[in-house]
């Protein structure tokens, strides 16, 4: 355990949300390069992320507008800087200037001046803290942009250039020395399941050499909701399976991919990938935490090269195929309950209906927000947001719109699959001193097993 | 019939009644779209006129032109040329011949010196000094600047005469041109069509007669009165254009009845004539009416304005060379500039990695 | 040569090649751009099916966005269709387009024609005076959004006025009607009036990406 992350940037692991303390003195610009030298980093790095796909993206722009609408932070501030377009401004310009067609006229004319470090810092707020990279201006976009994937590789830029927010690149280089951003390192993990399986009588086997499944967790789940370690290992042993978790390959969150840094993403994802692969696991299953699925159920054989030898599934798929196929089975719960859909698995995952395959099954009365599904709004922690201090009153902000949904609903319980929601619902509930607590999908089912 | 007689005088002489005369003012006055008033005015000056002189030059024609003008019904050529004007020399027309035939022209131009009409069909070739078109041994363009020098005025009867017409179009090997390239410094009337409706011809001619002046022009020189408005704007086919309805071929339905010949490439819409209005042969009809779309032949180039049963609409261009071309050099450009960011990603990766 | 045979002519021959030029150098200078292939397991296995719905699906925004979009949507939907029934319907308008390519239809009357145009324009002028007051647009704006404006309502403009002989002889009128066009043509390539074509490779991209993911397209 490396002493100086501790002294340097000591985690917050108190409050209703996870994050490092609040800085006395903001660190938003990384090393000591240049101004200079940020913007080539920043340059290079663009150019290599630039292929035919973002090409056609950032070439299709028609500046109408819509994907305004669709944006938590514009819709509820009316501040058109949120325009989710307009965060990949200098992105288009070093696109236009370093991989477009007509690059060579560009740079031979300077029509599009050189990107400054001075504003790619301006932009830093517009690429990390107003934006969670939800996906809802992809989906409203006429001509079919996907910007959340942009804004992911615009900060693959900025994280070359040093400018990423203090905490998302403190928790993200913690991640990468520790193995886990939130402090969750394999000795506090280990405690916590030797903890919590005498605590619960409950069996969770630890570094199986052989196993069918490997289960990860989430950080946060690990420090802040460990009950969601003993849920799934009830459901587990539950079904009988031969399962295990490993220390060499348990932390799902990728806060490399977060920040913005595509080897920390590849590292983080190659530890779990290894794992599987060393105990021969034929499923892997992902925590309730959303971009967890996103990196490794659709990045995760892109870092490895080739497929995966495995199945990916998120726990929330995992046990609507075990509801559905009759292995698992629940007590009724007679509750109305709302689901809030976290972006990541749901749409931008595709797996939306495997919690609502779970509910039925649960036998809840299901009120559906407005709207729900893959239209539905971001909770406003996502894309490491909720890890930002100066980022909450922003927060905060379109957090209404969450709790209007809710609210309006009318139903009794509010369920998500997604413990960094949760910990975002958690804070916003604080916040507000609002009356709504969030609930694990995952514990709802552990919780109503019927043995 | 003594030169010297006024219109009126030689008109008696011949036993045409006043009534008769003034019929024919009337015809003219309406043609020429003017003031009820004015055909007694006409009338009124035509009789006490003395015939002026006209001479009648042809170059690079073919005589269209002047059978257009023999069937003018209204005024006729021969009241024109029997009453109103002294026509001294027209070698169509003209009975002399050779030495006599040139003679005539240079005795009426000295006799008239500074009055005279001269009209003019025929474009001029200017090439080669003007070795393509000679007559009794002289230059149709040293004729012609000679017997400007002393007409009052200059109709340019044609649109070879007007424009340059047909002998001008591509290649032009004679190097032909319109009068109005010759003579700078007298006013030239262009009667343009090929050829121009007769009664368009005769009544220029009788306005000239008439008022000793020459017609209200529009910018090619053309009396605005006959060539104020399109063809299209005038066409009785043009209900059909509104509505959408058009002959596609010279057989079909659409043809048969009577529908808008646009797509057939009537250049209707940018010619100004007086066919529709005027028509041909005693009021009977005009190319639209019989069934084919207009040539815009009183136009300029419209011998080289792409094939007349080319629509309106469509480029006259060639060369679908070009386009090849261009789209080979964009596609290979744009492979090009592909190539050029690939070896910039290559080259950054290669940076990263060391 | 009057101004009708030029617009008519040279013209038109290096507007052409110039639209083709510049289409197949966009087009070819980002198609070719490196590809990464996504070995990720498909949830769906039509992944052409997700482009082909998604191509279709955006022509229209998703329920919840509707009524935060329905003027802007709505005035575009106007001007999209006002202008594919002028280029496609005004008889003219079909005569060049077989002349070009050798396909032809039949048209609609000129009076529809000029109705669509008048409606067309309003909606073109609610558009940019949209673009020009709405806070998001005025940011987003740039001069490409206003100079594409500006070559697509002048052939609508110069072409009301030819076909109302107002301000000029009838084929000077014309001539600048196929002149504007012929800008529309030059500029097209270069600008975001290439939004015609992107539109079905861009929706094509997320469709197929998120089609085989499973989720909305």
């Amino acid at each position: 355990m490396s002493s100086d992350i501790n002294t340097i940037h000591p985690l917050e692991t108190e409050g209703a949300r996870l994050s490092i303390k609040k800085p006395a003195l903001r660190y938003d610009r990384q090393g000591d390069m240049s101004d200079g030298q940020r913007v080539e980093a920043a340059m290079r790095t663009f150019v290599r992320e630039f292929g035919a796909t973002s090409a056609i993206y950032l070439e299709s722009c028609i500046h109408c507008g819509m994907c305004a609408e669709a944006c938590h932070y514009y819709v509820q501030t009316n501040d058109p800087r949120y325009t989710p377009v307009r965060k990949l401004e200098p992105f288009k310009q070093a696109y236009k200037r370093e991989a477009g067609p007509f690059a060579f006229f560009y740079r031979l004319f300077n029509l599009k001046p050189r990107v400054t470090a001075d504003e790619l810092q301006k932009w830093q707020e517009l690429i990390y803290d107003s934006c969670t990279m939800c996906g809802r201006c992809t989906l409203i976009c006429p001509m079919g942009i996907d910007i959340a994937r942009l804004v992911g590789q615009a900060r693959h830029g900025m994280f070359q250039a040093g400018l990423v927010p203090h905490e998302l690149w403190a928790v993200a280089e913690r991640a990468e020395r520790e193995g886990s951003p939130l402090g969750a390192t394999p000795k506090v993990f280990k405690d916590r399941i030797d903890w919590l399986s005498d605590e619960n009588a409950v069996e969770i086997p630890v570094d199986r050499d052989v196993a069918d499944i490997l289960v990860t967790m989430s950080s946060i789940e690990i420090m802040k909701y460990p009950q969601a370690i003993v849920a799934t290992a009830r459901v587990l042993n539950a079904l009988g399976e031969k399962w295990t978790i490993r220390l060499d390959g348990y932390e799902a969150t990728n806060f490399g991919m977060l920040s913005g840094n595509s080897q920390w993403q590849k590292d983080l994802s190659m530890k779990m990938i290894n794992a599987a692969v060393r105990c021969k696991a034929k499923l892997l299953i992902l925590p309730e935490c959303g971009h967890a699925y996103g990196a490794m159920r659709w990045d995760g054989a892109n870092v490895y090269g080739k497929p995966l030898p495995f199945e990916v599934l998120h726990i929330s798929e995992f046990l609507a195929r075990n509801l559905g196929n009759g292995r698992l089975k629940v007590r009724n719960v007679p509750k109305s309950v709302t689901f809030h859909d976290p972006c990541q698995i749901a749409r931008r995952g595709g797996a939306t209906q495997a919690p609502r395959q779970v509910l039925g099954k649960l036998g809840v009365d299901l009120h559906e927000m407005t709207p729900s599904g893959d239209g539905n709004w971001c909770c406003g922690g996502g894309g490491g947001v909720v890890t930002i201090h100066r980022a909450d009153e922003l927060r905060y902000k379109v957090f209404q719109i969450k709790m209007k949904q809710v609210d309006d609903s009318g139903a009794e319980m509010l369920v998500m699959s997604c413990s960094n929601c949760r910990q975002t619902f958690d804070d916003g509930q604080a916040h507000f001193k609002w009356d709504k607590t969030a609930h694990s999908l995952l514990e709802l089912v552990a919780d109503n097993l019927v043995q | 019939m003594s030169k010297d007689d006024s219109i009126g005088e030689s008109l008696r002489k011949q036993g045409i009644s006043r009534r008769a005369f003034m019929k024919f003012c009337a015809a003219t006055a309406s043609l020429l779209a003017l003031p009820p008033g004015m055909a007694a005015v006409m009338a009124e000056t035509l009789s006490r006129a003395r015939r002026p002189s006209v001479i009648y030059l042809s170059y690079q024609e073919c005589t269209g032109c002047g059978e257009s003008l023999t069937r003018s019904f209204s005024p006729t050529l021969e009241n024109l040329m029997f009453n109103v004007m002294s026509l001294d020399y027209y070698e169509t027309l003209q009975a002399a011949a050779g030495t006599a035939a040139e003679a005539a022209r240079k005795t009426a131009m000295k006799e008239n010196w500074g009055k005279y009409l001269l009209v003019v069909d025929g474009a001029v070739p200017v090439g080669h000094d003007g070795a393509y078109c000679t007559i009794a041994g002289e230059s149709a363009v040293d004729i012609l600047t000679e017997a400007a020098k002393g007409a009052a005025a200059v109709v340019s009867v044609g649109t070879c005469a007007a424009f340059g017409g047909i002998p001008h179009a591509n290649p032009d090997p004679t190097g032909a041109v319109a009068v109005s390239r010759i003579v700078k410094d007298k006013p030239v009337v262009n009667v343009s069509g090929c050829p121009p409706v007769p009664e368009v011809i005769t009544g220029v001619l009788a306005h000239y007669l008439t008022f000793g002046s020459i017609p209200e022009l529009d910018h090619l020189g053309r009396p605005k009165v006959f060539f104020g408005e399109t063809i299209h704007d005038r066409c009785y086919r043009r209900p059909f254009y509104d509505e959408g309805k058009f002959a596609k071929t010279f057989d079909d339905e659409g043809a048969r009845n009577g529908w808008c010949l646009f797509e057939l490439g009537c250049k209707g819409p940018v010619t100004y004539n007086a066919c529709p209005t005027v028509k041909w042969n005693q009021g009977t009809s005009y190319p639209i009416q019989s069934g084919h779309g207009c040539l815009g032949c009183s136009e300029p180039d419209f011998w080289d304005k792409g094939s007349f049963y080319q629509a309106l609409s469509t480029g006259t261009w060639s060369g679908g060379a070009v386009l090849g071309a261009a789209a080979v050099a964009g596609a290979a450009i744009g492979v090009g500039a592909a190539i050029v960011s690939r070896r910039r990603h290559a080259h950054s990766e290669k940076e990263k990695q060391s | 040569m009057n101004l009708l045979d030029f617009a008519r002519g040279a013209v038109m021959k290096w507007s052409i090649a110039i639209f083709l030029f510049g289409m197949l150098w966009r087009l070819f200078g980002m198609l070719l751009l490196r590809r990464t292939h996504d070995y990720s397991e498909p949830r769906v296995h039509a992944a052409g099916l997700g482009a082909l719905r998604s191509i279709i699906r955006r022509s229209w925004p998703r329920r919840e966005f509707q009524a935060r979009t329905a003027y802007g949507v709505t005035v575009s939907y106007v001007f999209h269709i006002g202008l594919a029934i002028i280029v496609f319907g005004f008889v003219p308008h079909i005569l060049f387009i077989r002349n070009l390519v050798g396909v032809g239809w039949s048209g609609l009357p000129g009076g529809i024609i000029y109705f669509c145009a008048v409606i067309t324009l309003v909606a073109l002028v609610m558009a940019i005076v949209r673009r020009l007051t709405h806070p998001v647009l005025k940011l987003l704006s740039n001069f490409d959004d206003y100079f594409s404006w500006f070559v697509t309502a002048a052939p609508v403009v110069t072409g009301l006025l030819a076909a109302g002989h107002y301000g000029g002889r009838y084929e000077d009128l014309l001539a600048v009607h196929i002149l504007s066009f012929e800008l529309l043509l030059i500029w097209f390539p270069f600008g975001k009036l290439m939004h015609s074509v992107l539109l079905f490779l861009a929706r094509g991209q997320t469709g197929a990406v998120y089609g085989r993911r499973g989720a909305s397209t």
